[in-house]
């Protein structure tokens, strides 16, 4: 996976609302479902959605979500990363 | 409510030209209101109700002395009569999977399950506690039990063991029903642990009953364990008569967190408990037999028990076992529609939420019957009443707000008036609530709410507490002579009304009430932590428009690093509830004290909220409130755009 610091925001969020330093475990691979495998829920995505448009200063159209495109790790660094808008993960 | 306005009118010969009128008579002659509200719902029950009420003093009155009935019977058997093959109760979970139960179903399987618990000791004076998940089977018991005149109490299983403990280890309990796992957003998670503690910790539990029909292994040699099917097994015989008890005989007890101490344990009568329920959905609800009610709930929160209540209107009520977001943002307004919902009960958090995905039901569902949306938890901000009118459906939204304190509201709904945004429609019908100001109880302004009048649903008291000091202390104390809720409240000119969060100490997130002391009791046993204290910082872009701060003072030599952190985390989520979890935890020097050594959380707040600090000149070291606001970790975040999007 290209973008390491975002794929770490991503689960160091899991940890700090969720899993509370369980996340690796919880996720398993980078291209295990998060909505299959219990890592999130619905209500779980909106907030990562919401904290990654805060913290990256990126806009996620909610329409373009898709199980394909927003639901593993690796889809969602790979989604994150590919926002015109995205600059980097601020240090 | 217009039918019971006119037979008032009949009755006293008085004459009631707005709603206004009519509130200002149920208020100022309470007793008449209440005598004639017993007759015209039709409680079946027997005894003189001659004597409505023994005092004018709220916290010394007593209702209806000299009557007798059984809230189950009134829920089993309403004066709305539906007919036995009338539905129920609709059971619903994350599959879709949904099961019905008719009214002449639930009645037999509930008369079964009482003669079944008759013979293991439940009878009145027994404590029956569920740790259970929001079912059919969960009412069967509940209303087994309390038709048997036991006293019930019910919690969900999220909760973790030690709040678990310290709730139900309060009360006594001989009989526990249980489910044995739980499942959440599709995964099914084991209880066992947790109720394999609650045997052990609990030395009166006799038997456990498993809701769910399965084996839990390891209980101890004390409890016998019985599978409900196995209850259910035995008809019982046509006619089997309901127990009437006293109209304050306890019928539930629910628990409310405070600053310190254990949770208190609130016990609510079986007649104020009805006579409550049945004014707040027949008159405030206009609810009867052609509705069905989904009020979003677990059996752990009094909304629970509030829409169980609603049988007794003759509606059909809905129960949903689940997350509220599987397998999708729309699960919720899918079960709406689908089951024919006319009264959807929600939260701001999740209509928020609903906002926040992008959600738009009405684009997909049609919602054909639903004619109105309630809502409770926390503040329904104007612009969320627009967002249900402009997503969902343009129906009277009615925000309501009580507590478990009173198994009730002081505001909710009124179908005879105007909605407007950000207010609840009223304040309950008799029902003297005031705002408390420095000019006096006012019937309109911004204070401290106060009740100054009795009402039936005020709690019988509390658990264990045999000379009523306690009770005293947390509703009476603040000021002489009327009820104190711990809520700050603003009266309309319009009779309308806005809570505006808590004046108590207490911490309200996400819509749930979360007493410190729970927190601090799992917290100060972790290493490496010499001191906290939690606190509640307004952020409004978090759902209830709050979040949960945890400021630690580290032992000597150590920080609060990553891992301490999750830790804290960690531990609170499973041995308190993920509620319980802090949003932020922060690392700071020294805590608030006042000159007496006690914390002061409420400086605290006032300093992170950006507040004038009330009573600095009590502290002892005013100087660490200054490092507390300032605190970068204490920043609140802007939300992005794209989230309206």
């Amino acid at each position: 996976m290209s973008d390491t610091a975002l794929r770490q925001l991503v689960i160091d969020w899991l940890d700090d609302n969720y899993h509370f330093g369980e996340a690796a475990t919880v996720i398993g691979d980078d291209d295990r479902s998060f909505l299959k495998n219990g890592v999130l829920d619905s209500l779980g995505f909106v907030k990562l959605i919401l904290h990654l448009e805060t913290t990256l200063g990126v806009q996620i159209e909610r329409k373009r979500l898709t199980p394909g495109t927003f639901d593993s790790l690796r889809s969602i660094v790979a989604h994150v990363s590919a926002l015109p808008s995205y600059r980097g993960v601020p240090a | 409510m217009r039918a019971f306005m006119d037979h008032c009118a009949r009755a006293t010969g008085r004459v009631f030209p707005d709603p206004a009128a009519f509130h200002d008579f149920s208020v100022a002659d309470y007793r008449a209101f209440w005598r004639l509200f017993l007759d015209w719902s039709g409680v079946r029950c027997d005894g003189s109700p001659d004597v409505v009420c023994t005092d004018d003093r709220v916290e010394h009155a007593v209702f209806f002395p000299n009557l007798r009935l059984n809230y189950a019977e009134n829920l089993l058997s309403p004066a709305a009569g539906p007919d036995d093959a009338t539905t129920a109760i609709v059971s619903c979970n994350e599959t879709g999977e949904t099961r019905s139960l008719t009214r002449g179903e639930l009645r037999d399987r509930v008369g079964s399950l009482r003669q079944a618990l008759g013979r293991i000791g439940v009878a009145p004076g027994a404590v029956v506690a569920a740790l259970a998940r929001n079912r059919a089977e969960t009412v069967i018991a509940c209303l087994a039990s309390t038709g048997q005149g036991a006293l019930w109490s019910s919690l969900s299983p999220d909760l973790g063991s030690d709040s678990l403990l310290s709730r139900f280890g309060q009360l006594g309990p001989t009989v526990l029903f249980v489910d044995a796992a739980h499942v959440h957003h599709g995964a099914t998670k084991s209880v066992t642990d947790r109720i394999r503690a609650l045997a052990e910790g609990i030395a009166s539990i006799r038997h456990v009953v498993t809701l769910d029909d399965s084996v839990i292994e390891g209980l101890p040699g004390r409890v016998a364990q019985h599978p409900l099917s196995a209850l259910l097994s035995t008809p019982a015989p046509a006619g089997l008569p309901w127990p009437r008890l006293p109209f304050n005989h306890p019928l539930f007890v629910l628990f409310s967190s405070g600053t310190t101490g254990a949770p208190k344990c609130l016990v609510h009568g079986h007649g104020g408990t009805l006579l409550e329920h049945l004014k707040e959905h027949r008159l405030h609800g206009g609810l009867g037999p052609a509705d069905t009610l989904y009020f979003h709930t677990s059996c752990g929160w009094m909304m629970w028990n509030w829409q169980l209540s609603a049988l007794a209107s003759g509606a059909t009520i809905v129960l949903y076992d689940g997350s509220v977001s599987f397998p999708e943002a729309l699960a919720l307004p899918a079960l709406v529609d689908r089951l024919g919902v006319t009264v959807f009960g929600t939260s701001p958090a999740y209509i928020q939420f609903l906002r926040d995905a992008g959600a738009e039901p009405n684009g997909r569902l049609a919602f054909a019957r639903l004619r109105a949306i309630q809502s409770t938890g926390s503040i329904l901000y104007d612009a969320q009443y627009d967002w249900i009118k402009d997503h969902i459906k343009h129906v009277p939204v009615q925000s309501i707000s009580g507590g478990s304190d009173i198994i009730g509201c002081f505001v909710l709904g009124h179908p005879l008036l105007p909605v407007y945004r950000g207010e609840s429609q009223s304040v309950s019908l008799a029902l003297d609530v005031r705002a408390l100001t420095d000019r006096g109880r006012e019937r309109v302004g911004r204070g401290e709410l106060v009740c100054l009048n009795p009402f039936p649903s005020r709690p019988v008291g509390l658990f264990g507490d045999a000379d009523g000091r306690r009770f005293h202390d947390a509703y009476f104390a603040a000021n002489a002579g009327m009820w104190t809720h711990g809520d700050a409240i603003e009266l309309t000119e319009r009779g309308g009304a806005r809570i505006l969060g808590r004046t108590d100490g207490t911490l309200k997130v996400n819509g749930v009430r979360i007493g410190p002391a729970e927190i601090y009791s799992i917290v100060l046993g972790l290493p490496g932590i010499a001191g906290a204290m939690a606190i509640e910082q307004t952020a409004p872009a978090e759902p209830g428009g709050s979040r949960l701060v945890l400021l630690i003072v580290p032992a000597a030599g150590t920080n609060l690093d990553r891992p301490m952190t999750l830790a804290i985390k960690r531990e609170l989520s499973r041995r308190a509830s993920p509620n319980h979890v802090p949003a932020v935890i922060a690392q700071v020097s020294s805590l608030p004290v006042t000159h007496n050594g006690k914390l002061s959380e409420r400086a605290a707040a006032d300093a992170i909220n950006g507040r004038p600090v009330r009573n600095i000149a009590a502290l002892e070291n005013p100087e660490c409130l200054a490092a507390i606001a300032g605190h970068p970790a204490l920043r609140l975040a802007r939300p992005s755009d794209g989230a309206a999007a």
